[in-house]
C-alpha cells in the first residue's frame, strides 16, 4: 500500500433537517485515481465540496499528509494543493482567459497594486502552450469560448501549480470524446506526478478504466472502498444501490406499437440562442424522449411546448387545432409540465403542499360562486398526495421542508390532480434515490397504457432507453437524429449523435 | 440507529418551529393588549374615556391598509398611498360640490387610476415596486401640492352629514369583510399568496402572474380612493398635506401586526386589524403622554425595526419585488 495522501476522518455535513453526509471516513493514497460513486444525493459531491472549501462541514477532520486542513474557500483550497472542477461552468464570464486561470491568485502579478497584466497573460500563454491548449489565446474574453473550451482552461486553472489533490466533479458528462481524453490524459499526467484525483462520475465503465481504488457512498454513508481491479459495474451497482437491482426497473416490453393519432405537433419551433426549427409529432400512449448534452437545448424543448418560453417562433397545435402559445391555455388543454428547475419553477417552496398541489385546479375545486372551502382543499391535496404515497407530516407543511424526490412527488400529484393528458417531464428523476425512481418510472407506464402520452427530457441515457419508444437527440439547439425502442440499444449509438 | 437519530433531530427542529411560529402569530394581540392596559394605567383611564376619539382615526388606515396588505401578500410594497389618498381627497372634494355619489365613484376612480400607473411600470416595465411607488409618491404629491398649496380644497358642506359612527364604520367593516371574503375563499386569494411564495412557480402553475400583480395595484389605489371619501367626511377638505405619510403608517400598522414583510404563506387577514389598531393605540397613547414629536418618531422607529426583525421570515428572505 502507497504513502496516505488524504485522510477523511468522521466527516459530518448537514442542510438543514437533511443529513448528507454523515460521519464518513476513509484513506485516499498518493499517486492514484480515486474514484468516488454513489447515486444521486449520496453525498459525493458534499464531501468534495467540503474539502476544498465551497461548504463548511459540520464536524470530523480533513488530514492532508498528515496534518489537517480547514479551507474556508476555494483560494485557501488552492493555498494548500487541493484544487476542483466543477461540474456546471466552473469560469466566469467577463474575464479574460488569463483572469479566469489566476482568479483568487492575482497577487502574483501585482506590484504597488497595480496589476500587470502583459505579465500575467505571458504566464497563461506559456501555461496554454505547456498544456497543448495553443488555439486558445489568454487575452480572450472567455465567453469567446465554447463549453468545451472553457473546460479546458477550467483543467488548467485548477492543475498549473501542481496541487496535491484535484477533485473533477462529473466534468466528463459535458465534454465530448476529444475533451473527454484530453482530461484523461490530464488525470493520468497528474497521477504520475504522485499527486492524487479525485474523481466523481455516473459512468461505471469509465471509472472502472480509469481509476485505481473505488469508494462507495450511499445517501450519506460510507459504504466501502474497493480496487478496480477487484470489482465489475454490476457489482459496483449492488454497492451503490444496496441490493441487486431488479429487471423491472424499466419498462419490460419492446416492440409495443405506438398508436398513430397525433396527440401534439410541434412545427419548426425556434427559441433564440437555445433551439432552432424543431419539428416533431407526439402521439397517443407514447413515451417520447429527448436526449443530448445538458446545453443541447433540450431543456428548452418542454418549456416550448408549455407556453413558458420567451420569444418564441414556430407553433405547438393540439390535436382539436388549439394553439399552444402561454401557459394558462397550456394547462387549460390537459398539459403539465414538470421542470428541471423543480425548486424554482415547479414547486412554489415556502407555499404549504395542499397550496401546490391544488393551485392548477382551483377553478374546478371552487363552486358555484368561485369560493373555496379548506376542507375540500385539503381533502383534493391529501387525495392525490396518497396517490404518489408522498412522505410527509401532513399537507400543511411547507414544500421546502421535502426531500428532493418528495417534492417531485408533490408536483406529479398536482398533474395527476389535474388528469393532465400530455406530460412533458423535464430531468423528472433528477436527484432522486433509486426507489423513488423505481416509483416514477411505474407511474409512466401506467399512464401510458391509460392513453396518456408523455414527453420526457433526460440527461441520463439509461432512463431514456429503458422508458421511451423513441429518442431524440439533441446538439447545438438542433435536432440530430431519432431513433426507436431497440432492445440492443445501447448508450454508444446515443453518445454517437449527441457530440 | 441513523435513522431513528435523524427522525428525532427532524421531529425536534419541527416542534421548534411549530413554537415560535405560535408564538409569533400570538405576539401582535399579547402586544395590542399589554399596550392598551398600559397606556390607560399610566394616563389614568384617559384613552378609555376617549376611545371615540382614538377609533375615529381608525378608519382611514384600517381600510388603505386593506389594499398595501394584498400587495404585500404577493412580496410587492407601495410607499404612494399617501399621495394617492391625497389626490383622491381632492377629487372627491371637488366632486362632492356636484353629487355626493359622483364623488365616491370619482375618488376610488382616481386611485384605481394611479395604481394602474404603478402597475404598469411594475408589471410592464419590470420595475421594482418599491422604486416606481416612491416615484409616483414624489410625482402625486407634487401634483397635490400644486393644487392645494395656495388655499385648501375645500368640499361641499354636505359631507358633513355623512360624518356618522354608521357610514364610516359600515364602509370600514364592508371593506373588510368583502376582502377577508375574497382572501380567505377565492382562488385569488391563494394566487396573492403563491406569488409572495414564489412568482415563477406560480406562473408555471398556470396562474396570469403579471395580471394579477397589475390588477392588484389598482384594487389597492381603489381601496384607498374609497378611504379618501371617509377622510374628506371627517375633515371637510384637503390639504397640501392631505394623505402625508399614510404609507408609512400603513407599513407600521402591517409590520406591528405580525406580517412578514416578505408576504408569501404566512400572512394572515387579522394582520390588518390587530395591526391598525395597535398603531393607533401606540400613537394616541404616546401623545396623551405627552412626548413630543421628536420622541415619539424616535419611539415608533425602535418598536418598527424590533416587530421587522421578529417577523422576517428569513426561510424566504428575498429582494422584495
Amino acid at each position: 500500500m502507497s504513502e496516505i495522501r488524504l485522510q477523511v476522518k468522521n466527516v459530518s455535513k448537514s442542510f438543514g433537517i437533511t443529513k448528507a453526509l454523515q460521519d464518513v471516513s476513509f484513506d485516499i493514497a498518493k499517486g492514484e485515481i480515486h474514484a468516488l460513486i454513489g447515486e444521486n444525493g449520496s453525498g459525493k459531491s458534499t464531501l468534495t465540496n467540503s474539502l476544498t472549501g465551497i461548504y463548511q462541514k459540520d464536524s470530523g477532520q480533513f488530514i492532508l499528509d498528515g496534518v489537517e486542513v480547514n479551507p474556508r474557500n476555494q483560494v485557501e483550497a488552492n493555498n494548500e494543493g487541493i484544487s476542483i472542477i466543477v461540474q456546471e461552468l466552473g469560469t466566469l464570464d467577463g474575464l479574460t482567459v488569463a483572469e479566469n486561470i489566476f482568479l483568487g491568485h492575482e497577487n502574483k502579478f501585482v506590484k504597488c497594486g497595480i496589476k500587470n497584466t502583459g505579465a500575467m497573460n505571458r504566464k497563461a500563454t506559456e501555461l496554454l502552450k505547456e498544456y497543448g491548449f495553443e488555439r486558445i489565446k489568454a487575452s480572450d474574453m472567455i465567453e469567446h469560448y465554447n463549453f468545451e473550451d472553457r473546460k479546458l482552461v477550467e483543467i488548467v486553472k485548477a492543475t498549473y501549480f501542481n496541487p496535491k489533490i484535484v477533485v473533477i466533479d462529473e466534468t466528463t458528462t459535458a465534454l465530448s470524446g476529444e475533451g473527454r481524453e484530453e482530461l484523461y490524459k490530464q488525470m493520468k499526467r497528474i497521477r504520475e506526478a504522485g499527486n492524487t484525483v479525485i474523481f466523481i462520475s455516473h459512468d461505471l465503465p469509465e471509472v472502472l478504466r480509469l481509476s485505481d481504488t473505488i469508494t462507495v457512498l450511499r445517501d450519506g454513508v460510507y459504504i466501502d472502498t474497493v480496487k478496480s481491479s477487484d470489482v465489475d459495474e454490476d457489482g459496483l451497482k449492488k454497492l451503490m444501490v444496496g441490493r441487486e437491482v431488479s429487471g423491472e426497473y424499466y419498462r419490460a416490453d419492446y416492440g409495443e406499437r405506438v398508436s398513430d393519432e397525433v396527440v401534439m405537433r410541434v412545427k419548426n419551433v425556434t427559441v433564440p440562442g437555445l433551439i432552432s426549427n424543431v419539428s416533431f409529432d407526439l402521439h397517443r400512449g407514447e413515451i417520447l424522449g429527448f436526449g443530448g448534452l445538458s446545453e443541447s437545448g433540450m431543456h428548452e424543448i418542454g418549456k416550448a411546448c408549455f407556453g413558458a418560453s420567451f420569444d418564441r417562433e414556430g407553433t405547438v397545435e393540439l390535436q382539436d387545432g388549439t394553439q399552444i402559445n402561454d401557459i394558462p391555455t397550456a394547462i387549460a388543454h390537459s398539459i403539465a409540465y414538470t421542470s428541471k428547475d423543480r425548486d424554482n419553477e415547479s414547486l412554489v417552496m415556502n407555499q404549504s403542499i395542499r397550496d401546490n398541489i391544488c393551485l392548477p385546479s382551483l377553478k374546478t375545486l371552487a363552486n358555484k360562486l368561485h369560493l373555496l372551502r379548506d376542507g375540500k382543499l385539503k381533502k383534493f391535496a391529501q387525495q392525490f398526495a396518497a396517490t404518489m404515497s408522498t412522505k410527509m407530516e401532513s399537507v400543511d407543511q411547507f414544500a421546502s421542508n421535502l426531500s428532493g424526490g418528495n417534492k417531485q412527488k408533490v408536483v406529479l400529484a398536482r398533474w395527476i390532480g389535474k388528469d393532465s393528458d400530455i406530460l412533458l417531464l423535464d430531468s423528472p428523476t433528477r436527484g432522486i434515490d433509486v426507489k423513488v425512481k423505481q416509483d416514477i418510472y411505474q407511474l409512466m407506464d401506467k399512464m401510458r397504457k391509460e392513453g396518456k402520452s408523455i414527453v420526457m427530457i433526460s440527461e441520463e441515457l439509461m432512463e431514456l432507453i429503458g422508458m421511451c419508444d423513441r429518442i431524440i437527440i439533441m446538439k447545438d439547439g438542433e435536432i440530430n437524429g431519432e431513433i426507436m425502442r431497440d432492445k440492443d440499444m445501447d448508450e454508444n449509438t446515443l453518445i454517437a449523435k449527441m457530440v | 440507529m441513523a435513522n431513528t437519530d435523524k427522525q428525532v433531530t427532524k421531529d425536534s427542529a419541527l416542534k421548534k418551529q411549530t413554537i415560535i411560529n405560535m408564538l409569533r402569530s400570538a405576539l401582535p394581540i399579547i402586544g395590542l393588549v399589554v399596550v392598551f392596559i398600559v397606556f390607560n394605567t399610566l394616563t389614568k383611564g384617559n384613552m378609555w374615556t376617549s376611545r371615540k376619539l382614538i377609533l375615529n382615526q381608525v378608519y382611514v388606515v384600517l381600510i388603505s391598509t386593506v389594499g398595501v396588505f394584498f400587495i404585500m401578500t404577493m412580496g410587492g410594497l407601495d410607499f404612494s398611498q399617501g399621495s394617492i389618498m391625497g389626490m383622491a381627497s381632492i377629487v372627491v372634494c371637488m366632486l362632492s360640490k356636484v353629487n355626493i355619489v359622483l364623488a365616491i365613484v370619482g375618488g376610488v376612480l382616481a386611485g384605481a387610476a394611479i395604481g394602474a400607473v404603478n402597475g404598469f411600470f411594475y408589471v410592464n416595465r419590470k420595475i421594482k415596486s418599491f422604486i416606481v411607488t416612491i416615484c409616483t409618491m414624489f410625482l402625486f404629491r407634487g401634483f397635490i401640492k400644486y393644487m392645494a398649496s395656495n388655499s385648501p380644497v375645500a368640499a361641499s358642506m354636505k359631507v358633513y352629514d355623512y360624518d356618522t359612527l354608521g357610514i364610516k364604520l359600515g364602509i370600514t367593516l364592508a371593506v373588510l369583510a368583502v376582502s377577508f371574503l375574497v382572501f380567505r375563499f377565492t382562488k385569488f386569494g391563494i394566487h396573492l399568496k403563491a406569488i409572495g411564495a414564489g412568482e415563477k412557480a406560480t406562473k408555471f402553475a398556470g396562474v396570469r402572474t403579471d395580471r394579477v400583480k397589475f390588477l392588484i395595484y389598482v384594487l389597492a389605489g381603489a381601496i384607498t380612493g374609497l378611504a379618501a371619501f371617509v377622510n374628506i367626511v371627517k375633515n371637510g377638505s384637503a390639504t397640501a398635506n392631505v394623505g402625508n405619510q399614510l404609507e408609512t403608517q400603513i407599513l407600521i400598522a402591517l409590520v406591528l401586526g405580525g406580517m412578514p414583510i416578505s408576504g408569501g404563506a404566512k400572512v394572515r387577514f387579522e394582520n390588518i386589524i390587530v395591526g391598525s389598531l395597535l398603531y393607533i393605540v401606540l400613537n394616541n397613547g404616546l401623545i396623551m403622554m405627552g412626548l413630543t414629536t421628536q420622541a415619539m418618531q424616535l419611539i415608533q422607529g425602535v418598536i418598527f425595526l424590533i416587530f421587522v426583525a421578529l417577523f422576517a421570515d428569513r426561510q424566504s428572505l428575498s429582494v422584495i419585488k
